[in-house]
């Protein structure tokens, strides 16, 4: 039980960096990002790409330093990446939109759009069936708890989605992009009548969301590989877990992500089927929209759904 | 010359920053075009299929036709804010106010876009019944491809049915014709007719050969009743022609002709045509349009339909739809006996449209009822969980839905009534189609019905402004939850023909994609008008199978979705209406590019303010 305890919460530490995502989006645009899974996906090839002509076949000695550089240029590697790719769906889907002042619902299907092409633009490219990844870091078992094994990997991502998840805080919350971030999501006009350059801080937003959504992206693909729909899933999840912190708020979407693979699987240790775990979280997600659909820590900003 | 040269020197030094990116993004529009028509990759060999892409000469086409849209935008946006040319102090007219002012050219742009459009369908038919081309083919054997169907006499056939629309529209001069002796003209019109029953009668089993001509062979057309037939009624139609007189030199006016064409028995003559087109004109076709007909195209129109209640009438964004076709499916498996799990009784799939329809209902109305209280974005993201939900219940709940190996042979349709066994069978694919048109056609008019009746109002009403409709008293849920459920219940009807077509049911019929499939339908063809759904479902279906069915145009199949993708988003952008909008939808869309009232449930951007 104890293991299924934490697969959960290491599986929603990254459910938490692709949830800053949506949230992020979700405050200054009021809109789900359905492009979000082509982030992750894009992330999780950069960080493929990287590890394979850096490491190839070889067997990493697994010292630390060695991990740490992988681990470090690796993440900066799949966070630009998704950085990029954020950035353009923004240019493209989003902005053309935005200049012409389309209804929410279109939005969405070009949202949805951008997500079909470029997932189908990778499955063409890379082929459609799933590849492992390098290793970058001798995967062993660190030490075992009332039965529950942590590994290296979980390691890893403990140490970076903390790092990430209090700089993020530290930006939207600290630095003046932060506060423009902030401003927007309050009230557009306002923010543009008081000198934030709205069509700025919303690539900026993006950038930000990308960053943390190609990260997850690396880790994902470390440990389960990378396929061209890898970011359907994950991406669901995500969601999940932002309404379930409280869309639009930050610290809400780091909770949520945890709750989240907490609930999602630790009760498959009962039930014994790996695959109700998406029924139920999106049980999870039906209930918290129906009984509290400000989600935990309340949507900080926006309308109640 | 030299103010040209001017003229070129001002337009280069009016150049700035915005244009040149506006270019690049046309370039890269074009590379990303070769991209996306370019071979297959491979993650073991990276970047190969991008290589192959570029390597091809046909990347130069694209990068000249990404320069050249560039240069077109650029030229539109410069000639727009009039730092190429002077503003226009008068409104330019648009071509249609340009060629309404005209009669006569609206005569000849009318009478060429028609003879046009005939001769295309012309051709395509032609292609229709002509045999599929297996492999890469050149030109010659393309050529051929036409030369062994009757081209040439649907070709005849068209233009003919078209000259006699357009007479009697625009009452042409056929004065130099009548100028001919009469016995010339009857035995010359009999002579075409006899070709045209060579060429283009279906019922002859000799194709164009001078074998069929001479009546000493055993295959000739004079040894065939058909060609009697049409030879009478060609004599029918050409005789009072002959000897009608007409007055000359009367044209009708453009107000005359707009009320011919809208009058009862235009309308009447319209439905007469299509009905003839839908009834009779898939007999012609070869065994592949025909099940094509039916499992792409009519299956596809049916779903399409049913999700335009949802997205187009009640504006709720549906992205787990294919779930209730699947629940359709899946209900004719079991009650067939083709799952695992065994029904207390076995029941024709005749018998099973209404369970099915009933069950998918349930599941409608059962993930509607608390779900539809949310708002527009989080509904989607619930039903693209249930659609995988269902997805994974029918791949991983092996007890019940026999798994990813799929389920037994779902039994077929079949009538064991009064003395009359017929059972439905694969080698006739056209009476599976009749029975889809059977379902079909009442729920277009059903659904046209509901729409112009007290519940299209309320859908209207709901999905312009939700709390005002509220404030009149309508019950929003209830109207919401009620297009859920007769979407969802045509989708279930749907999957009942899906089963019993296809035989074995596998979960991966019923992915996520298909949802999008379908709801792309639903938008390219115009939210909210029927007949713009129709219209989408019929082009969009048909042109994959028509690029399949081609193998020399060089279509992969998998690379369905990514063009459909990029539809979706430049759909959005350039024509977010669809190609046939409904009346309302546009003035909605055009109300909210202007900030007025709530295009649809989600509101438009700008106007909600936080609380």
């Amino acid at each position: 039980m104890f293991n299924y305890l934490i697969q959960g919460i290491f599986a929603g530490l990254i459910f938490s960096l692709l949830a800053l995502g949506y949230t992020l989006v979700y405050g200054v645009l009021r809109l789900i990002n359905f492009a979000h899974s082509e982030v992750l996906m894009t992330g999780g090839f950069a960080g493929y790409f990287y590890l394979h002509y850096t490491i190839g076949q070889h067997l990493v000695s697994g010292n630390i330093g060695e991990t740490l550089f992988y681990i470090v240029t690796g993440v900066l590697i799949s966070g630009v990446a998704g950085t990029v790719v954020a950035v353009a769906i923004e240019r493209f889907a989003y902005r053309p939109l935005r200049r012409r002042n389309a209804p929410k619902l279109a939005y969405l299907i070009s949202a949805i759009g951008a997500s079909y092409f470029l997932l189908n633009l990778a499955g063409k490219e890379f082929g459609r069936y799933p590849t492992a990844t390098s290793q970058p870091f001798d995967n062993h078992v660190v030490f075992t708890l009332w039965g529950g094994q942590i590994s290296m990997y979980d390691f890893v991502i403990l140490a970076a989605s903390i790092v990430l998840l209090v700089t993020i805080d530290w930006i939207v919350s600290r630095t003046k992009m932060g506060r423009a971030i902030r401003a927007v999501a309050q009230d557009v006009e306002t923010a543009s009548l008081m000198g934030v350059n709205v069509n700025r801080t919303i690539a900026g937003t993006f950038a930000l969301g990308g960053f943390m959504g190609g990260v997850a992206g690396f880790f994902v693909a470390i440990n389960q590989g990378v396929a061209y729909d890898m970011g359907f899933k994950p991406a669901l999840f995500a969601f999940t877990a932002a309404v379930l912190g409280g869309i639009g708020n930050v610290r809400g979407a780091m909770i949520g992500g945890v709750v989240l693979g907490i609930v999602m699987f630790t009760p498959i240790y009962w039930l014994g089927q790996p695959w109700l775990e998406e029924v139920i979280a999106f049980s999870v997600l039906v209930l918290i929209l129906l009984f509290r659909p400000t989600g935990l820590l309340g949507e900080r900003l926006g309308r109640s759904a | 010359m030299s103010s040209l040269m001017a003229r070129m020197k001002n337009m280069y030094t009016t150049l700035n920053a915005a244009d040149a990116r506006r270019i690049c993004t046309a370039v890269a529009g074009g590379l990303v075009l070769a991209l996306m028509t370019g071979p297959d990759g491979s993650i073991t060999s990276p970047l190969y299929g991008v290589r192959e892409s570029f390597l091809t000469t046909h990347v130069i086409g694209y990068i000249i036709f990404g320069l050249a849209l560039g240069v077109l935008m650029t030229f539109r946006a410069k000639t727009k804010d009039g730092t190429w040319r002077r503003v226009r102090t008068t409104p330019r007219k648009t071509f249609v106010q340009m060629l309404a002012a005209s009669r006569n050219a609206l005569r000849t742009a009318a009478l060429s876009l028609t003879a046009l459009v005939s001769v295309v369908v012309a051709l395509l038919f032609a292609d229709f019944s002509g045999p599929p081309a297996p492999h890469k083919m050149s030109w010659h054997e393309i050529f051929h491809q036409f030369l062994f169907t009757r081209t040439y006499g649907y070709l005849l056939l068209v233009l003919a049915l078209w000259f006699a629309i357009a007479n009697q529209l625009f009452q042409l001069s056929d004065k130099r014709l009548r100028s001919f002796p009469k016995p010339a003209l009857i035995l010359g019109g009999l002579v075409v007719t006899l070709f045209l029953a060579l060429c283009a009668d279906p019922f002859l089993p000799a194709r164009f050969s001078l074998n069929a001509l001479s009546p000493a062979s055993k295959h000739s057309m004079f040894h065939h009743w058909t060609t009697y037939f049409w030879l009478v009624l060609g004599a029918a139609i050409i005789i009072p022609w002959v000897f009608k007189r007409r007055p000359t030199g009367e044209r009708r006016s453009s107000r005359q002709m707009v009320a011919l064409t809208t009058s009862p028995s235009m309308r009447f003559l319209t439905y007469l045509i299509a009905g003839f087109v839908v009834l009779e004109a898939p007999k012609y076709l070869s065994t592949y349009w025909q099940i094509t007909l039916y499992q792409q195209i009519g299956v596809f129109c049916l779903l399409a339909i049913g999700l335009n209640i949802v997205v187009g009438f009640a504006g709720l964004l549906d992205l787990g739809y294919v779930a209730f076709y699947a629940i359709g499916a899946y209900t004719t498996a079991y009650f067939s006996g083709s799952l695992p799990v065994q029904p207390p009784f076995h029941l024709n799939p005749f018998l099973t449209i209404p369970c099915a329809i009933i069950v998918a209902m349930l599941a409608g109305v059962l993930l509607g009822l608390p779900t539809l209280r949310l708002r527009g974005d989080y509904l989607a993201i619930v039903t693209l969980g249930f659609g995988e939900i269902i997805y994974v219940l029918a791949n991983d709940w092996v007890r019940l839905t026999g798994g990813s190996i799929g389920t037994g042979l779902v039994s077929n349709f079949s009538i064991h009534l009064l003395g009359i066994n017929y059972v439905w069978n694969e080698s006739n694919p056209l009476s599976y189609y009749y029975l889809l048109i059977a379902i079909l056609l009442p729920a277009i008019f059903l659904f046209d019905f509901l729409n112009n009746s007290r519940v299209g109002r309320s859908w209207a009403a709901i999905r312009e402004d939700e709390v005002a409709a509220a404030s009149l008293g309508i019950n929003a849920l209830k109207y919401k939850v009620m297009a859920f459920a007769m979407g969802a219940s045509t989708a279930g009807a749907a999957g009942v023909f899906t089963a019993v077509k296809v035989g074995t049911l596998f979960p991966n019929s019923f992915v996520l994609q298909l949802s999008i499939t379908i709801l792309v339908l639903v938008i390219f063809g115009g939210m909210g008008s029927i007949v713009g759904v129709l219209c989408g479902a019929i082009i969009l279906q048909w042109v994959p199978s028509y690029l399949n069915f081609h193998a020399y145009l060089g279509f992969q199949e998998s690379d369905l979705y990514l063009y459909i993708g990029a539809l979706l988003i430049v759909m959005m952008i350039f024509r977010p209406q669809g190609i046939i909008p409904s009346r309302r939808r546009l003035r909605e869309f055009n109300d909210a590019e202007e900030g007025l009232g709530s295009a649809d449930p989600l509101g438009a951007i700008n106007q909600e303010t936080p609380t």
